[in-house]
């Protein structure tokens, strides 16, 4: 065994140095997050802080950037060309007022709290807005950076045969750019991208694809191709050196896992969930993705990304344009809103009603907000210069606002928060302590987050 | 004080020297010119051997006229006298290196130019950056141009911008200009320019004198160099650039302070944007980008890795063709050992696959294996180039370039463009006629295929961001909106380029790609233009850096492109597309990824680069004979087999890369093997719905479709190309766990194996001994016998097994075979 902390290089694509059955071990824990004694490693040198133990994240990303002075920071105050076609409404927190097109959301402000003085310096582009969001730092060529939910499945300790990184329903798709877009390991290597689900969980006796053997193949044959293989695989070594190669390995020991874990089966079956609470999440993607996310969480898993949508072009999404391919208010007002709406409250009171509110931090995070002045379709354009994100449990106080935008919500007037801030307050909540660091490329101890960012502590306080 | 002036020791900041190496002194540059009294220029002193520098030498700099140019403490000379003189540096091993210098113009009174000085000041001080006034919108109601490509609006928005109050000419302190940068008055961005600064001093000069604007006379930039060009270095080594700017009124000006550093190997070299020092960290060959005012140079850095190696390893290894002699040259430099050269079964198994995308059969290997002729590489290569299945495997690939997609075009059109595509292949049409075909196309879809490729992109900006994006893997996108910031593509030049397109119609165009037959009539317009909405009129028309053209010609001015496109003067047409062959056959371009052919994205090995993009253009853009000799190369023969002095590189191709199948490659590798092809009867559309399609029989091959729209779970989990944008980059041969869930439990193997048809069944019935069906077993999927080892494991576990179960262990082998990374893999 390795201390993954003393020697850097010891990582999975950096690993050639490695023996076979080293790497085997490194790898299987590697794409199922650490082994105890790695863990407890972890924790010793500070990686991981006692009392967090259970903590998990659900992260809900909403493509497209929702218009925060539409939704969650309201200017009743400002011209008609800002303020937009909605009213603000009062909330069960007395500091919240929020749009009327979120009406669940009202009856469960004292549970989250928003932060309206997000912004970042990446380019008005979506696929920017996801990399730099979801991993605290602006790609500039050259390093990749993890996804906070990679950085966690490499630091904290696996809690089931469930993957410990998931993302629902599949990947963000094509957004227009051609830049490494923020979902997956970077530079901790393709172990720690997320266990893509690739369905869609509101479909009639949805199955997580391939999840099972086919009926023929029963444990014994299962366990006699297991055999097979390895005879088959052992007697070449031309793949020692190639990271690809490694991972294929690794890849088919965390399957077989799954495969035979039934808790893992379990975890995915939305069918032992009561129609009532199905319908309370809302029976469309957005709602049973999020009803999966809370299931998967209980199983063990530590990270689940909910895509709210996948692409900006010619499906619903929060890119509200006003023009073709992409959507318009009123597609916001009569469609998006009300899914999100209805599938984040329950959510929400889901876990709280389970007691697991207190260790599941829920983060609302998008690549941008939207420009303060209406454009001339009606719609509104990309703003990356102020927007609003919401947390909720994990240790989080819910019903507070922290951080002020200017009268017209252009730009971040108190408390400006950066990206970087928003992921080092996600390991915050999971116990990460951003002082540490990650084995970066060529070995280079890469710190968990940048110097001057800090986790916004007013959320928990 | 000696006799001729004093020495001034070049001390270069905290640079950490290194012990003297050979090799011959230099003082860089070797020839200065000052002009004008504010002349400032940076030399430094290197060793050079083979021309590459050594790290930066400790020196002492001497003036041979003090009255002529003087030296400051960190090595910068500075012009005092109209006159000529030489600058001496001395080594401490006593070797001596000279820079002839030249001043002139002292007498003339000096003006700063807002084009030249101001522009730098306010691009180093990172004014104009996306981040702060150089946004769309600018910030806090100021706005400059994207890194200063619009000088005029720049100019315009400081002098008149905010009621006059940027600029103070009778008291230029109080300019906004220079309070805001010094933080003077609030600033958001803080204080980015010191007052004592030089950089301050150009700014309070330029208002003090007048504030004037940018003119025609002004010198315009011609190129940038930079200093050294290519340096040996080790880890831990820091090595300071000097980039020159060469301005067409014949001045050549140390731009250093200014210009912006980025390093493309951070796992190499870092570099500080500010200061433009490269700090080795790694091995490898780096380098480092400078950008000044538009213009990109590049700096090279190697740093060679720590293994012994014998002289001898290089000398005596195998040589085929130029291309080993680049890529041996290149791992001597690095230390870097070569493989050896691969076994036959590999060689069988790895050629078939890149040439053809097939695996070849059991009787083939056998014959192969058991050939004792002593060129029978060479054999097999001129087959399998000759192959029919060679048409269906570069047709796939060439359209996953050329966006042959059922959801962007109608099943007729889409079919007419593929078989034209097709025809090319079949009868090897040169690269450049190819191009040519598809640029200029006119008439009917149907008949024509080739108008297609302008059905998939109806407007003129995205005709010519897709045409720069295939044929010059160029991304020429960002400068629709603004210079382009990381490349030499300006504004003006985007829509010149795109206004030769501008004429382009399409009878039926329009409206959803779904609707109607597909079948559209491409003609060209004697006139009209793309309007440049910065200036509001139409730019001339010119392809990207080539010749404008005269803009009220009527004639296609797409004829016009294709002869800049394809003239061996346009270096980055072959290139592009050598680099696209060489990738297809090791897995990683020369230049990587294959789609971004920028100069900031450079080469590998760029010698190997320039040499095969020479060979394809001596060849009159033959594809297959580039591949030819790609093929012959020692270097693709390589085994996959790293040895411990090049187990970590995959870069400099010491050793063959594995990788897994393309999708495509590996679905037809398993309904092969097992006996069983595939179906492919429905295409998926935009909205997500089916179509059935009735273009591909029974036994159709994944890589004989013509269309990334058809429905298929595996193909789009292994990551086939989209092709919804030109690009190579949406292919994915990443591994992932939903590929092996879907390999171990999912219907494309297990339905396969369970077929009465299959190779498993009729093996399974197979009464020779278990050892022959193990055997037949692993020629078809691995292109190999089995080891004495495994057969004997496998003996036992099918003697374990009741007869009445023969055929699910024989199945069972199958699956073992098929889920092997022997099998999955390119190796």
């Amino acid at each position: 065994m390795f201390d993954f902390l003393a020697d850097h290089r010891a990582n999975l694509c950096g690993g050639s140095h490695l023996s076979r059955r080293q790497f085997l071990q490194a790898g299987v824990l590697g794409a199922a997050g650490l082994s105890l004694p790695q863990y407890l490693a972890a924790k010793q040198a500070g990686g991981v802080k006692p009392g967090h133990d259970q903590r998990s994240c659900i992260m809900i990303f909403n493509l497209g950037g929702p218009s925060h002075i539409d939704l969650w920071d309201m200017k009743p105050d400002a011209p008609s060309e800002i303020r937009g076609p909605f009213k603000p409404i009062r909330t069960k927190s007395p500091d919240i007022d929020i749009s009327e097109i979120l009406p669940l959301h009202a009856k469960i402000a004292d549970k989250f709290s928003l932060i309206r003085s997000c912004y970042h310096s990446g380019a008005a582009v979506h696929d920017a807005g996801w990399q730099i969001m979801q991993t605290g730092r602006r790609f500039t060529g050259g390093i990749n950076t993890p996804h906070a939910g990679s950085v966690a499945s490499y630091l904290m300790r696996q809690r089931s045969d469930l993957p410990p990184f998931v993302v629902l329903p599949e990947l963000m798709g094509r957004g227009g750019g051609n830049l490494p877009n923020g979902q997956a390991g970077g530079f901790l290597g393709k172990a720690f991208d997320p266990f893509e689900l690739l369905a869609d969980p509101s479909v009639e006796n949805f199955n997580v694809p391939d999840l099972l053997p086919p009926d023929q193949i029963g444990a014994a044959r299962l366990e006699r191709r297991r055999t097979m293989r390895e005879i088959v695989d052992g007697a070449v070594r031309n793949f020692e050196a190639s990271e690809d190669a490694r991972l294929y390995d690794d890849n088919f020991a965390a399957a077989y896992r799954i495969m035979t874990s039934p808790q893992a089966r379990s975890a995915f079956d939305l069918s032992k969930e009561p129609k009532k609470i199905r319908e309370r999440y809302g029976m469309n993607r957005v709602g049973q993705c999020m009803l999966l996310a809370r299931r998967l969480v209980e199983n063990g898993v530590r990270f689940v990304t909910v895509n709210t949508f996948l692409t900006v072009f010619n499906e619903l999404s929060w890119d509200i344009h006003g023009s073709k391919p992409f959507i318009n208010v009123d597609q916001m007002k009569g469609e998006v809103a009300p899914m999100y709406d209805q599938a984040y409250s329950a959510l929400i009171e889901d876990l709280d009603q389970r007691g697991m509110l207190e260790d599941t931090l829920v983060t609302g995070l998008c690549e941008f907000g939207r420009t303060p002045k209406v454009n001339p379709a009606g719609g509104r354009d990309h703003w990356p210069q102020c927007f609003t994100v919401s947390f909720a449990g994990g240790g989080v106080k819910g019903g507070r606002v922290i951080g002020k935008s200017d009268p017209i919500g252009g730009f971040p007037a108190e408390r400006p928060v950066t990206p970087g801030d928003v992921v080092a307050t996600i390991f915050h909540s999971l116990g990460l302590d951003p002082n540490s660091h990650l084995p970066g490329p060529a070995g280079r101890p890469f710190p968990l987050t940048d110097f001057g960012t800090e986790p916004v502590k007013e959320l928990f306080a | 004080m000696r006799k001729g002036g004093s020495w001034t020791a070049l001390i270069v900041g905290a640079l950490s020297i290194s012990t003297a190496v050979a090799g011959e002194l230099r003082l860089l540059p070797e020839q200065v010119q000052l002009t004008g009294s504010e002349a400032r220029h940076r030399v430094r002193a290197f060793r050079f051997e083979d021309g590459f520098a050594g790290p930066v030498e400790k020196a002492n700099l001497k003036s041979g006229n003090p009255k002529v140019v003087k030296i400051d403490s960190a090595g910068t000379l500075i012009a005092v006298g109209n006159g000529e003189t030489t600058v001496t540096a001395l080594a401490s091993d006593g070797s001596k290196a000279t820079t002839a210098v030249r001043v002139k113009g002292i007498d003339v009174p000096h003006e700063w130019s807002f084009r030249n000085h101001v522009q730098p000041v306010l691009m180093k001080g990172g004014c104009n950056s996306g981040a702060c006034h150089g946004a769309l919108a600018g910030k806090g109601g100021f706005t400059l141009s994207l890194r200063g490509y619009d000088p005029e609006g720049d100019f315009f928005s400081i002098t008149r911008g905010a009621r006059g109050r940027r600029v103070e000419v009778a008291n230029p302190a109080y300019s906004l200009l220079l309070t805001k940068p010094t933080a003077a008055t609030r600033h958001k961005g803080g204080k980015v320019i010191d007052p004592n600064s030089r950089d301050y001093r150009i700014l309070a000069e330029w208002v003090a004198a007048g504030a004037k604007g940018p003119t025609d006379e002004d010198a315009r930039l011609d190129h940038i160099e930079v200093l050294p060009e290519q340096s040996l270095l080790k880890v831990g080594d820091k090595q300071p650039l000097i980039v020159r700017a060469h301005y067409n009124d014949g001045r050549v000006e140390d731009v250093t302070h200014w210009a912006k550093f980025t390093s493309s190997n951070e796992v190499v070299a870092f570099v500080d944007d500010k200061t433009g020092i490269v700090s080795v960290v790694g091995h490898g060959e780096g380098a480092v980008t400078a950008w000044f005012d538009s213009k990109i140079v590049i700096a090279r850095v190697t740093s060679p890795f720590e293994n012994q190696i014998a002289e001898s390893v290089y000398s005596k290894a195998e040589r085929r063709n130029f291309i080993d002699d680049l890529v041996l040259a290149q791992l001597n430099r690095l230390n870097l050992k070569p493989s050896p050269r691969t076994n036959d079964s590999e060689f069988i198994r790895r050629v078939y696959l890149d040439t053809i995308g097939v695996l070849p059969t059991a009787e083939e290997t056998g014959a192969f294996l058991a050939s004792k002729e002593s060129n029978k590489r060479g054999k097999v290569i001129d087959h399998l180039l000759s192959r029919p299945e060679f048409v269906d495997y570069w047709s796939y690939r060439w359209a996953d370039l050329l966006m042959i997609n059922g959801r962007l075009l109608r099943p007729e059109a889409l079919k007419s463009y593929y078989m034209w595509l097709r025809g090319c292949i079949e009868s090897n049409t040169p690269w450049d006629e190819i191009a040519r075909q598809l640029v200029t196309a006119t008439g009917s879809s149907l008949e024509n295929g080739a108008t297609n490729f302008f059905a998939v992109n109806q407007d003129p900006e995205t005709m010519a961001e897709n045409v720069s994006q295939t044929f010059l893997a160029l991304s020429i996108n960002c400068a629709k909106c603004h210079n382009h910031p990381l490349e030499k593509w300006t504004n003006d030049q985007y829509y010149g380029f795109a206004n030769l397109f501008a004429r382009v119609r399409g009878k039926g165009w329009g409206g959803d790609p779904r609707n109607g037959d597909g079948m559209r009539t491409l003609y060209v317009e004697p006139r009209g233009d793309l309007i440049q909405p910065r200036t509001g009129k139409p730019q001339i028309p010119a392809p990207l850096d080539g010749e404008p053209l005269t803009p009220d010609a009527t004639d296609d001015r797409r004829e016009h492109l294709a002869e800049w496109l394809t003239s061996p003067d346009n270096p980055y047409f072959t290139r592009a597309v050598a680099n696209r062959v060489w990738a297809a056959f090791f897995g990683i371009g020369i230049v990587d990824p294959v789609d971004d052919l920028r100069a900031s994205n450079p080469a590998s090995n760029e010698p190997l680069l320039a040499s095969i993009s020479d060979h394809l253009a001596k060849s009159d853009y033959d594809l297959k004979s580039l591949m030819r000799t790609i093929l012959q190369s020692e270097t693709y023969q390589r085994s996959s087999m790293t040895v411990p002095e090049n187990e970590s590189e995959e870069r400099y191709f010491s050793h063959y890369y594995p990788r897994r199948l393309m999708a495509e490659v590996l679905y037809d590798a398993i309904s092969n093997v097992s006996g069983v092809p595939g179906d492919f009867n429905a295409v998926k559309l935009q909205d997500g719905s089916e179509q059935k399609t009735e273009f591909y029989p029974k036994g159709t091959r994944a890589l004989q479709l013509y269309d990334s729209a058809v429905s298929s779970y595996f193909l789009k989990t292994f990551g086939r190309n989209e092709r919804a944008i030109a690009c190579e980059c949406e292919r994915s041969n990443q591994p992932s766990m939903v590929q092996v869930l879907h390999l171990s439990n999912g219907v494309t193997v297990n339905d396969k194996l369970t077929k009465k048809e299959s190779r498993a069944s009729i093996l399974a019935k197979d009464t020779r001994p278990n050892a022959a069906i193990i055997e037949d077993a692993y020629l078809s999927c691995l292109s190999r016998k089995p080891t004495p080892q495994e057969t004997s494991q496998f003996e036992k576990l099918f003697a374990d097994t009741p007869e009445a179960e023969k055929q699910m262990v024989v199945e069972d082998l199958f699956w073992a075979l098929m889920t092997s990374r022997e099998f999955l893999f390119q190796h």
